[in-house]
C-alpha cells in the first residue's frame, strides 16, 4: 500500500508539473510551499547542527564564552530589522567582507588564474595540446577590446568565436542531459513508488 | 509555418512519451566508459584499505534523482574498499539527503555507524568551513551530525585535518568543487575528485586538464558508467534508455526546427 508520504510527493509533484499546461493555483500553492519548507528546514538545521554544538554545547560543557563574541556579531546582523539601529550591523559586514577578500583573491588567483594559465601550456606534439593552446589563444584574442579586431588578431578573434560555439554547444547539450534526467526522477518516481508499474 | 507555431504544450507530450514510455522496458543499453570516470575510480582504487576519504554532500534536493545514482556508487565503491567515509554537506539541503544516503547503502553492505563511516553533518559558511579543516577538523565539527562527539567512535579517534584524509570527493551540483579546490586544494595540497550534474561539466574539465581534480564523474550517464566498473545496475543503468530516447527527441526537434526556420527565411 503507498504510504502518506508518497502520497504527498505525488500530490505535490503533480501540482508542479500542471505549470507546463498553465499558470494555475496548483502549481502557486507548491510553489510557495517549497520555498516555505526550505527556509523552516534550514533555520532547523544550523540550529540544531551549527547553533547548538558550535555556541550552546562549548559554553555549557567547557565554558568556553569566547564563542559569546562571533555570536554577538551574528545577532548584530538583525540590526537591519530597525532602522535606528541597522548601521551596527555593518561591523560583522565588515568582517565578513575583510576576510572574504583577504582570503579568496590569493586563493582564487592561485587557483583560477596561475594553475590554469600553466596547464594551457601544453606541448604542441600533441593533438589536444594544439587545440588547447589555439583554443585558448583565439578565444582570448576575441576578448581583447583595446585593439580593433581587423587582420590577424581579427580572424584570431573570429576563430575564437568558433570555440565559444563549440562550449556553447557542448554545454546546452549536457544541460539537456541533466534536465532529462530530473525528468526521469520524478518518472521513475511516479511509475514505481506512486502506482507500481515498474520494479 | 505551422511548424514553427506549433504549441508549446504538443513538444512537452512528445517529451514526456519519449522518456517515460522507455521506463517500462528494461532493456540494458551498453555502456562506454570514459577517461574521466576512470580517473575517480582508479583514483579510490588506489587508496590503502582503512583510510579516509571525505564525502561532500553540496547538493540541493531539486538535483536528488540525478546525483542520488552517482553518489550511492561512490559510496559503494568506498564501502567495497574498505575505506572510512567522513560524510559531511556544506549545503543545509544537503545535510539530510546525504546522511540517509550513507545509512541506506550502509546498511545494505552490512558497514557501521562509527567503525565504517561517520556523519559530520552541516556547517555554514563554506570557505570557513573548508578552510577550517584544514586546521583541525575537530574545531570546525565538535560534534557529529548526531549530536555525539565523533572522537569516541573507534574508527576516528586518529582523525585530524587533511594530512589523515586521502581524498575529498565533493557531490555537487554547483559550485562548491571550485571552492574545494581553491581552499582545500591549492592551500593544504588535498586531492580532490567531484561527483557533479551534467550542466555543470564543461566548467570542470579546465581543472581535470590542470590536474586541480583527480577526475569527475558527472549526470546520469557517469553513474551508470561508474555502476559499469562496479559491476552493478542501479539508477544510472535505469535511466539510460530513458536519457537516449529524450535526447534523440530533442535532436530531431532542433533539426526540425532549424529547418522550417531556413525555409521560412527563404
Amino acid at each position: 500500500m503507498t504510504d502518506l508520504a508518497t502520497i504527498v510527493a505525488l500530490a505535490l509533484t503533480l501540482c508542479i508539473l500542471s505549470f507546463l499546461y498553465r499558470e494555475n493555483p496548483f502549481y502557486r500553492f507548491a510553489e510557495y510551499l517549497l520555498v516555505g519548507v526550505s527556509v523552516g528546514y534550514s533555520t532547523v538545521v544550523i540550529c540544531r547542527n551549527s547553533i547548538y554544538p558550535l555556541v550552546i554545547e562549548r559554553i555549557s560543557s567547557s565554558g568556553d564564552i569566547l564563542v559569546l563574541i562571533p555570536a554577538a556579531l551574528g545577532l548584530l546582523m538583525f540590526a537591519r530589522l530597525k532602522r535606528s539601529w541597522s548601521g551596527l550591523s555593518r561591523l560583522p559586514l565588515a568582517l565578513m567582507i575583510g576576510f572574504g577578500a583577504g582570503v579568496s583573491i590569493p586563493a582564487m588567483l592561485q587557483a583560477r588564474v596561475l594553475k590554469q594559465v600553466s596547464s594551457s601550456m601544453q606541448s604542441l606534439a600533441t593533438l589536444d595540446g594544439i587545440v588547447i593552446v589555439v583554443g585558448v589563444i583565439s578565444t582570448m584574442s576575441y576578448f581583447y577590446f583595446s585593439r580593433k579586431q581587423e587582420g590577424l588578431n581579427g580572424r584570431l578573434a573570429k576563430l575564437g568565436t568558433y570555440f565559444l560555439m563549440v562550449f556553447f554547444g557542448a554545454t546546452f547539450g549536457f544541460t539537456v542531459m541533466s534536465r532529462i534526467s530530473l525528468l526521469i526522477g520524478r518518472l521513475e518516481f511516479i511509475l514505481r513508488d506512486a502506482f507500481g508499474l515498474v520494479s | 509555418m505551422r511548424l514553427l507555431s506549433l504549441d508549446r504544450r504538443i513538444i512537452y507530450i512528445l517529451v514526456l512519451l519519449a522518456v517515460g514510455v522507455p521506463l517500462l522496458f528494461r532493456v540494458p543499453l551498453p555502456v562506454k566508459v570514459g577517461v574521466e570516470t576512470r580517473k575517480v575510480h582508479s583514483a579510490i582504487d588506489n587508496i590503502p584499505h582503512g583510510s579516509y576519504v571525505m564525502l561532500s554532500f553540496d547538493i540541493e534536493a531539486s538535483s536528488l534523482p540525478e546525483v542520488k545514482p552517482l553518489a550511492e556508487a561512490t559510496v559503494r565503491h568506498c564501502f567495497q574498499r574498505d575505506l572510512r567515509i567522513i560524510g559531511l554537506a556544506l549545503f543545509s539541503e544537503g545535510a539530510a539527503i546525504g546522511y540517509n544516503l550513507l545509512v541506506q547503502v550502509a546498511d545494505e553492505m552490512g558497514k557501521v555507524y562509527g567503525s565504517d563511516y561517520i556523519y559530520l553533518g552541516f556547517r555554514p559558511q563554506y570557505v570557513s568551513a573548508i578552510l577550517g579543516m584544514g586546521e583541525s577538523i575537530e574545531d570546525v565539527f565538535p560534534l557529529d551530525y548526531l549530536n555525539n562527539d565523533w572522537r569516541e567512535y573507534p574508527g576516528y579517534a586518529s582523525l585530524g585535518n587533511y594530512d589523515d584524509v586521502a581524498l575529498v570527493i565533493s557531490i555537487a551540483d554547483g559550485s562548491l568543487p571550485t571552492y574545494w579546490v581553491e581552499y582545500a586544494g591549492s592551500r593544504y595540497n588535498q586531492k580532490i575528485a567531484a561527483c557533479l550534474t551534467a550542466a555543470m561539466t564543461t566548467s570542470y574539465y579546465p581543472y581535470t586538464v590542470s590536474g586541480q581534480l583527480v577526475g569527475m564523474v558527472s549526470g546520469l550517464k557517469g553513474a551508470a558508467e561508474y555502476e559499469t566498473m562496479l559491476g552493478y545496475s542501479g539508477g544510472g543503468h535505469r535511466g539510460m534508455l530513458s536519457q537516449s530516447s529524450g535526447h534523440a527527441l530533442i535532436i530531431l526537434l532542433v533539426i526540425v526546427a532549424n529547418v522550417a526556420e531556413l525555409r521560412k527565411r527563404k
